[in-house]
């Protein structure tokens, strides 16, 4: 009898140690539409119901800054500032967020904007009848771009010039899943990450592996140009094969060329990998527009890195690019 | 302590017993914990699931979103969207999916459809 129970204690001791060294792992993995994208959260830990939370947290967390700085919602603080052209008192998230928008405008010389509203709206590429615009049409429109466009007052109220229109469109996106990764983190042990259309957010590192990111070729569906090794941050790619119309047989991209209010004609796709989604997300725009020559020192100068495509099909990387492996 | 003056009192078919079960625990951990599944389709919206099944169940369904009805169609083990009232169909265009992790959303009406189960891909995420 006393042999039984002491190999009974031994195996309930066995379970005991197989538990608490390999303790039960959960995946939650949900998707929604926000932002105009898919956002996909996929959150691995222990905690299976704090699992659930998190993600379900996190998602309310997107949904919340796309009230905010969406322009389609009228009560946004996009849609109230281009209701007036007077400053007006705006969220202090959104205040940041124009705050380090209109810094990355000055530091691109005018390739990343917050003031595109009006160029896409005319251009209407994501709508039914999309409009090929012409040098006549953009001329208006492009007079006050630039620059301070839109920028914050000394007492943090934000305003816009006349002429253009609130977009944050390059920027929001990349905000968002900063903010969704924030709230994941806080759930305790937990790994994962947040995937809205392409801006990726890691929570926390693999605890197997760094991270495989494969970067979507241009113009070969469904095949990978190159694969990221990650420890963690972000990695945000902008390309212009994803939304597109073809207008007389010629593509027409929604990544706008402030200087000309045409899509731009440098690159096929930007891929940039630094601390923060939003970071990547205006680094990633204002690159696309630049083209490798101009844009990897602005990369650089936020310790990120970068790969891109250039129109000519050429890939080039940034110099502190690494962990890329090729197929 | 007391595990080395348990281990001294175990007698040799005591130690390959525990052998034995140490063995067995460890051998199970992947079949345990891998908790695999079959791919399965999930028709969601606006973080509802309407629609949940085997991509081996074949068939028709349609879903209301916002601007209307969309139909889609599971067969042969991959599931697609065939008609749709969104503006530039972007979505009937994307085609078919077939395996974990594929996903087709049609943004306009809401509607997104995602395989789910283990991924044969060698990447973790693809960056587009």
């Amino acid at each position: 009898m006393r042999r039984v129970l002491t190999l009974l204690g031994l195996l309930v001791a066995a379970l005991l140690l197989r538990q608490l060294l390999f303790p039960a792992s959960y995946d939650v993995r949900r998707s929604q539409i926000l932002l105009g994208t898919v956002v996909e959260i996929d959150l691995h830990g222990a905690d299976a119901s704090r699992l659930e939370a998190a993600v379900s947290e996190a998602f309310a967390e997107i949904a919340r800054i796309e009230a905010l700085m969406s322009p389609i919602n009228p009560s946004s603080d996009v849609a109230r500032l281009n209701m007036t052209t007077a400053p007006l008192a705006v969220h202090p998230e959104t205040a940041s967020v124009i705050a380090f928008g209109a810094e990355l405008a000055q530091k691109s010389g005018g390739a990343f904007d917050l003031g595109l509203g009006r160029i896409k709206a005319l251009w209407a590429l994501e709508s039914e009848t999309p409009h090929h615009a012409t040098a006549e049409e953009l001329a208006p429109l492009l007079r006050d771009l630039g620059p301070g466009d839109v920028s914050l007052t000394d007492i943090g109220m934000a305003q816009r010039a006349p002429a253009v229109a609130v977009d944050l469109g390059g920027i929001a996106k990349g905000y968002a899943v900063d903010r969704a990764v924030a709230v994941l983190s806080r759930a305790g042990e937990v790994w994962g990450s947040v995937n809205a259309g392409g801006d990726i957010g890691f929570v926390g590192s693999r605890p197997d592996r760094l991270w495989r990111i494969g970067i979507q070729h241009p113009r070969q569906a469904g095949e990978v140009l190159a694969t990221l090794s990650l420890e963690g941050g972000a990695v945000v790619t902008s390309g212009d094969y994803e939304r597109f119309v073809e207008i007389e047989g010629e593509r027409y991209h929604h990544l706008f060329d402030p200087s000309t209010g045409e899509p731009a004609r440098r690159c096929q796709t930007v891929t940039v990998v630094a601390d923060g989604a939003m970071l990547a997300d205006v680094l990633a725009t204002a690159l696309f527009v630049l083209g490798p020559e101009k844009g990897f020192p602005l990369v650089e100068s936020y310790h990120a890195s970068a790969l891109l495509v250039t129109v000519d099909g050429a890939v080039h990387t940034s110099p502190t690019l690494s962990g890329v492996t090729w197929p | 302590m007391a595990v080395s003056a348990l281990w001294r009192r175990m007698t040799l078919g005591d130690r390959l017993l525990l052998f034995v079960l140490l063995a067995l625990i460890l051998i199970t951990l992947p079949v345990t914990r891998s908790q695999g599944k079959g791919a399965r389709l999930l028709v969601e919206q606006d973080g509802a699931v309407l629609y949940a099944a085997p991509l081996t169940a074949s068939g028709r369904w349609r879903f209301q979103g916002p601007l209307g009805e969309s139909e889609i169609e599971v067969a042969h083990g991959g599931a697609r969207i065939v008609s749709s009232p969104c503006p530039h169909k972007l979505c009937i265009a994307l085609g078919r999916i077939a395996h974990p992790g594929e996903l087709i959303a049609c943004v306009p009406n809401h509607l997104l459809l995602r395989i789910e189960g283990e991924s044969a891909s060698s990447h973790d995420l693809i960056t587009r």
